[in-house]
């Protein structure tokens, strides 16, 4: 493809000299092509443009199913449409006003869902490397000159982990690309399968995201959900961290981080409670058989202090909003990174969030621990 | 006999002493496990793992597979490591600590004395008065 990397890395990350840098960072916000599909074709060589053109790709990428259509008809908020005939988040510039300014945001990390389900399994394994290259290269070129506090997760084709870690050293280098987003499909994320693509992340200190598609429990080659179909979408909701378990379970049991020593994971939308009882369970079980995985070679507990955050939306409201804070103080402060998920309906926006931690504890999560995990500098 | 005085209870001829298999001997609720190591060194273990309680000489004695690079398997240890029946937690024979913890739990040891082929155990009164199931866990 005919984009790589052109700017320099030290001057577009210095972030706005105006905004401190300390403001706010969101991990997770979720940007559209502006057209739809059709809005990758300048970014495609000519024979598999015309090949998408003529199979009608642009109506054929959408892939729901009616048990899990949002009840009330969409995901993305109508409050957040930069015009009425426009989707929310299909505009940086509205999504620069309307999210970064509006909440005194030093840094968001862009991650397309829509391309991520494409390259998970929407597409075949040959048109996922074409459609992951130019989702990179549209969103670098159309949306990251817009303003430097647009941090870019780059798109890889899961399909093909020889091509993924091709395409992170293809775009891996550009200043604002601070991420890789690993569109989930049914290969648990320890599974060797995985190694040219963390090779790749980490020569170039990029973390690795996992964030759900939308293909999971639809496809087959996407992940499914244990225990059974879900029927709804509330039910299916409820249970996608089950796949974020097994895969940071797959992680520390494979020895990635052994392998991979500066490898950093980050669990993008699946709440942070369910760490909880998993890494509490994988402690336990590996001082018994530890033996059976000899490359473990230290509790999961450390592995994950080490290597891996997760974001907190959607944040769990129970009652007593005490308990939540001891949840946070369990699972570490410094484990956790504050998301919106914007535009998104289930968003967690700033002003109301974690209010029940200390402002010191809260400043971590909202503004610095996203420092060690994204390459922002 | 006071608490803090030793008591020598019989084992047995040092000749029934082989390794990788304990022989239990019990003088009140006390049960300890006696085993010999492949260096000839004679191991006395009381039969309660400091875990759940179980009694661990029932376990494996056998060795184990350190911590190595991923996908390298390593056998150590043959006869130098206790394996509980019950959660498979590992004790190292040779210190009682449990292994590879940073803040190990640990096997209590009992001193032997061997005089004329005959093994004795040297148990102190407050260790016989001890109930069987209730005392917490050893340190």
């Amino acid at each position: 493809m005919s984009i790589s990397s052109e700017l320099d890395r030290g001057e577009a990350n210095t972030i706005d000299a105006k905004r401190p840098d300390t403001g706010i960072i969101d991990c997770d916000v979720h940007p559209l092509l502006k057209n739809g599909f059709p809005s990758l074709y300048p970014y495609m060589p000519m024979p598999w443009r015309e090949r998408f053109k003529r199979k009608r790709a642009g109506q054929a990428a959408a892939g729901l199913t009616m048990r899990f259509a949002h009840p009330n008809g969409f995901i993305i908020r109508e409050d957040a449409r930069p015009h009425d005939d426009e989707l929310a988040g299909s505009d940086p510039a509205f999504m620069v006003t309307d999210l970064l300014d509006a909440n005194d945001m030093t840094a968001c990390a862009l991650n397309s869902l829509q391309t991520g389900a494409m390259c998970a399994i929407l597409a075949s394994a040959d048109e996922s490397i074409i459609i992951a290259s130019a989702a990179n290269d549209y969103f670098i070129q159309e949306w990251l000159p817009v303003d430097k506090r647009l941090r870019y997760a780059i798109v890889v084709p899961s399909q093909d982990p020889n091509a993924a870690a091709h395409e992170i050293r293809r775009v891996g280098k550009h200043a604002q690309v601070c991420a890789v987003a690993v569109p989930p499909i049914a290969m648990a994320l320890g599974n060797r399968y995985w190694w040219p693509v963390y090779e790749a992340a980490q020569e170039l200190d990029l973390p690795v995201f996992l964030h759900v598609t939308g293909a999971e429990g639809i496809y087959a080659g996407a992940p499914m959900p244990a225990g059974g179909l879900p029927d709804t979408y509330i039910e299916r909701y409820v249970t996608l961290s089950q796949a974020a378990e097994a895969n940071l379970t797959s992680l520390i049991m494979n020895g990635a981080f052994e392998r991979f020593p500066r490898l950093r994971v980050l669990f993008v939308e699946y709440g942070f409670v369910w760490p909880l009882p998993a890494l509490l369970r994988m402690d336990r079980l590996w001082r018994g058989l530890r033996h059976e995985v000899p490359w473990v070679r230290k509790s999961p507990i450390d592995y994950v202090n080490q290597h891996v955050w997760f974001t907190t939306q959607p944040i769990e409201e129970p009652g007593d909003p005490r308990d939540l804070e001891k949840i946070v103080k369990m699972i570490g402060v410094e484990n956790l990174c504050f998301s919106t998920d914007y535009p998104h309906w289930d968003n967690d926006m700033p002003m109301q969030s974690l209010r029940m931690l200390s402002p010191a504890d809260r400043e971590k999560i909202m503004c610095r621990n996203a420092r060690h995990v994204l390459r922002l500098s | 006999m006071s608490a803090s005085e030793r008591q020598e209870i019989l084992v047995g001829d040092a000749a029934e002493l082989v390794d990788g298999k304990f022989k239990i001997v019990q003088q009140g609720a006390l049960k300890i496990g006696v085993t010999r190591l492949r260096d000839g060194t004679i191991r006395a273990v009381r039969n309660w793992c400091p875990h759940k309680g179980a009694a661990i000489c029932k376990g494996i004695i056998g060795g184990t597979w350190p911590p190595s690079a991923p996908g390298d398997l390593v056998f150590d240890r043959e006869g130098e490591i206790l394996v509980c029946p019950w959660h498979g937690f590992e004790y190292d024979l040779r210190t009682g600590d449990e292994l590879y913890r940073k803040a190990p739990t640990r096997l209590r040891f009992y001193e032997v004395v061997e005089r004329n082929a005959k093994i004795f155990l040297l148990v102190s009164g407050r260790a016989l008065e001890a109930p069987a199931l209730s005392e917490p866990p050893a340190a």
